[in-house]
């Protein structure tokens, strides 16, 4: 069964007035472990999407099933417990909580799904020392540099063993030091813990490393490529 | 819950300037708040408490006619059975004091001036208002003694000092004439100034015997160990007099509503003074609010998405409201403290002292350090933060997850 899934997903902005089609009758299916990029021009719908998989915003028409669960008809609450359980987010300006440690913002998460207190400092540590900030759980974002940041980013959101990783231009924020630094992290994540990423992306550094790209150009699938990232595209 | 708790706290200093100069703001609100009320009731409290001691008694049984017709005819008996009754209608009570009490004139050999004679035990009223601290010569009478005390106003208007000789002349009980001669022992100086001019001390056994009023009272005061007793004591005293259809039990507020009534005008100005004052602050207190929830509407929106519930949120944004507003209170109260402690009593001088004089007033104003005019800030300021609150909560409440995020 597709992890994630989506069939003729549209979302109008402004339906009424001025109607903006930024997706159209997406249909899409994301298997586990998939490493996937979601790429196209300025307002092709990727971002759309994206919010749309991660039960952000609510499509105007189509379904997001997520392990089979569909999450279109779900009320705020609920959505917002589904996210916490099973969707972890990357956002392009890190947005980590300024205030915490890097340890404690990958705890938060944890706190949330009001785990054991124990488990989740084990798990925070092990989760930063992964992402190769063992030494650095102490630090508060003002403290740390932007490629640090997203690495507690992505550690924050692999704390909650979600069944996929939704990345919204993670590396756009990056110089290329640190971009290719976080890709490596997020790829030995993928390969060694078969965790799923979805990212939307224009970074042809991200693409390179994709082992799926989804195209989008005006809100609809323009092309959907299967590939080794060392042999380029197969399909 | 402690999570939530620290980062609300350190929430609220990532900003440290803006969070200090609102809860300064506060602060400086309950303190001009407390102060102003501090020294409007502190006046009063003083008041209050001479009349009380002097005057009525927290709590105070008559005969149930004595109330409308302050007259000797309405004087209750009192003996032991009722004193003991009285003593042991609850462990509250510490003091009670007995009094006969009746408008007479009082003569020299040339003039003679109204006066309000006061039969009473010299021992028992020193040890409820400390009367023979206000002794300003001679000596007070013992309980059968034919002699009388003066306060200084009266002796001063009539021209009589200690060793001279009295004359009053007024009504006994049921119309029987009183007149009688009473060796001046003492003169006081009645620390309430309009009684200062009236007052005529006589030994409580040889007054009811010179008014034809043996074995009775006008007045049994009573005091129990704290003024908030006051009435739980007198609920009780009700309950164990309750078979007596003769006698009433008042408290100080049902004896002197005038004053109360006074009192509750003259704080109107200081109350309106808090609340334009809170209302300043209260706004300043929402600028901040405001400025903390709008420039953190991103952080919101990413905290949504990664699976907050908003009402954990709301939580957290509620706790920093309420820490300022805890530490302005505390700062405050403690500040508004020490500088009630530090002045107090603010003794006037000058033409300011004998104006006062004049009014018939102590030339001090004392300031008060009644619990509730502390507390009453919290409240209110909490209140206030109730409000604030509203703000960043609405806003939680719609905010659209994607629109914040993006922001």
């Amino acid at each position: 069964m597709a992890i994630l899934k989506t069939t003729d997903l549209s979302k109008v902005y402004n339906p009424d007035t001025v109607p903006v089609h930024a997706l159209r009758d997406v249909s899409v299916s994301i298997e586990k472990g998939e490493f996937t990029s979601v790429v196209g021009p300025s307002g092709s719908g990727k971002t759309t999407l994206l919010n749309l998989v991660g039960g952000l915003d609510k499509p105007t028409s189509g379904e997001v099933e997520v392990e089979g669960i569909r999450i279109a008809g779900m009320k705020d609450r609920e959505l917002t417990n589904f996210r916490l359980h099973n969707i972890g987010f990357v956002f392009q300006h890190y947005n980590l909580i300024p205030v915490f440690s890097a340890r404690e913002n990958v705890s938060f998460i944890m706190l949330l799904q009001n785990q054991d207190k124990e488990k989740m400092q084990e798990r925070a540590d092990e989760l930063l020392r992964a992402v190769g900030l063992g030494n650095r759980k102490d630090a508060r974002p003002p403290q740390m540099s932007g490629g640090e940041q997203q690495r507690v980013a992505v550690a924050r959101a692999l704390a909650s063993k979600p069944k996929f990783i939704l990345a919204d231009e993670p590396t756009a924020s990056l110089d290329t030091e640190a971009a290719m630094n976080l890709l490596d992290i997020m790829q030995r994540m993928n390969q060694e813990q078969n965790v799923t990423f979805v990212f939307s992306t224009h970074d042809q550094r991200v693409i390179d490393r994709a082992r799926r790209v989804i195209t989008l150009v005006d809100g609809a699938v323009d092309s959907d490529e299967h590939r080794d990232p060392d042999e380029g595209a197969t399909a | 819950m402690l999570t939530y708790i620290t980062l609300a706290w350190r929430n609220l200093w990532r900003n440290k300037r803006r969070t200090m100069i609102t809860v300064s703001a506060i602060a400086f609100a309950v303190i001009v708040s407390v102060l102003l009320q501090s020294l409007n009731r502190g006046s009063y409290e003083m008041m209050i408490d001479r009349m009380v001691s002097f005057n009525t008694g927290y709590l105070q049984i008559q005969d149930f006619r004595y109330d409308d017709e302050a007259s000797l005819d309405n004087a209750f008996f009192y003996d032991e059975e009722l004193r003991e009754r009285v003593l042991h209608a609850d462990d509250r009570i510490r003091k009670i004091l007995p009094r006969l009490q009746t408008f007479m004139l009082a003569a020299n050999g040339a003039s003679a001036r109204g006066a309000m004679v006061f039969g009473i035990d010299p021992e028992k009223e020193d040890r409820f208002n400390d009367l023979k601290g206000y002794k300003t010569e001679g000596r007070f009478f013992e309980l059968d003694e034919q002699a009388a005390v003066l306060s200084q106003g009266m002796a001063d208007r009539l021209q009589l000092t200690v060793g001279d000789t009295l004359v009053l002349l007024g009504q006994g009980r049921f119309g029987m004439s009183a007149s009688g001669l009473f060796k001046i022992t003492g003169l006081m100086d009645h620390p309430i100034r309009e009684m200062n001019n009236q007052a005529v001390y006589l030994p409580l056994n040889t007054a009811q015997e010179f008014l034809s009023a043996e074995d009775h009272l006008t007045a049994l005061m009573i005091a129990p160990e704290r003024e908030r007793q006051t009435e739980s004591v007198a609920a009780a005293l009700r309950q164990a007099l309750r078979h007596d259809d003769e006698l009433v039990v008042f408290t100080w507020p049902e004896l002197m509503p005038e004053l109360l009534d006074l009192m509750e005008f003259d704080l109107a100005g200081p109350r309106l003074m808090t609340v334009i004052l809170y209302v300043v602050i209260g706004f300043g207190f929402f600028g901040t609010i405001l400025t903390m929830t709008m420039e953190r509407i991103r952080e919101f929106g990413v905290l949504l998405s990664v699976g907050m519930r908003r009402v954990r949120l709301a939580a957290v944004v509620f706790l920093e409201t309420l820490f300022i507003c805890l530490m302005g209170v505390i700062t405050g109260v403690i500040l508004s403290l020490g500088l009630i402690a530090l002045i107090d009593p603010i003794r006037l001088s000058g033409r300011a002292a004998q104006a006062v004089i004049d009014m018939g007033f102590e030339p001090v104003l004392p300031l008060s350090y009644a619990p509730d005019q502390f507390y009453t800030q919290g409240i209110y300021v909490f209140l206030i933060a109730m409000l604030v609150f509203l703000f960043p909560l609405w806003k939680l409440f719609r905010l659209n997850i994607i629109e914040a995020a993006r922001s």
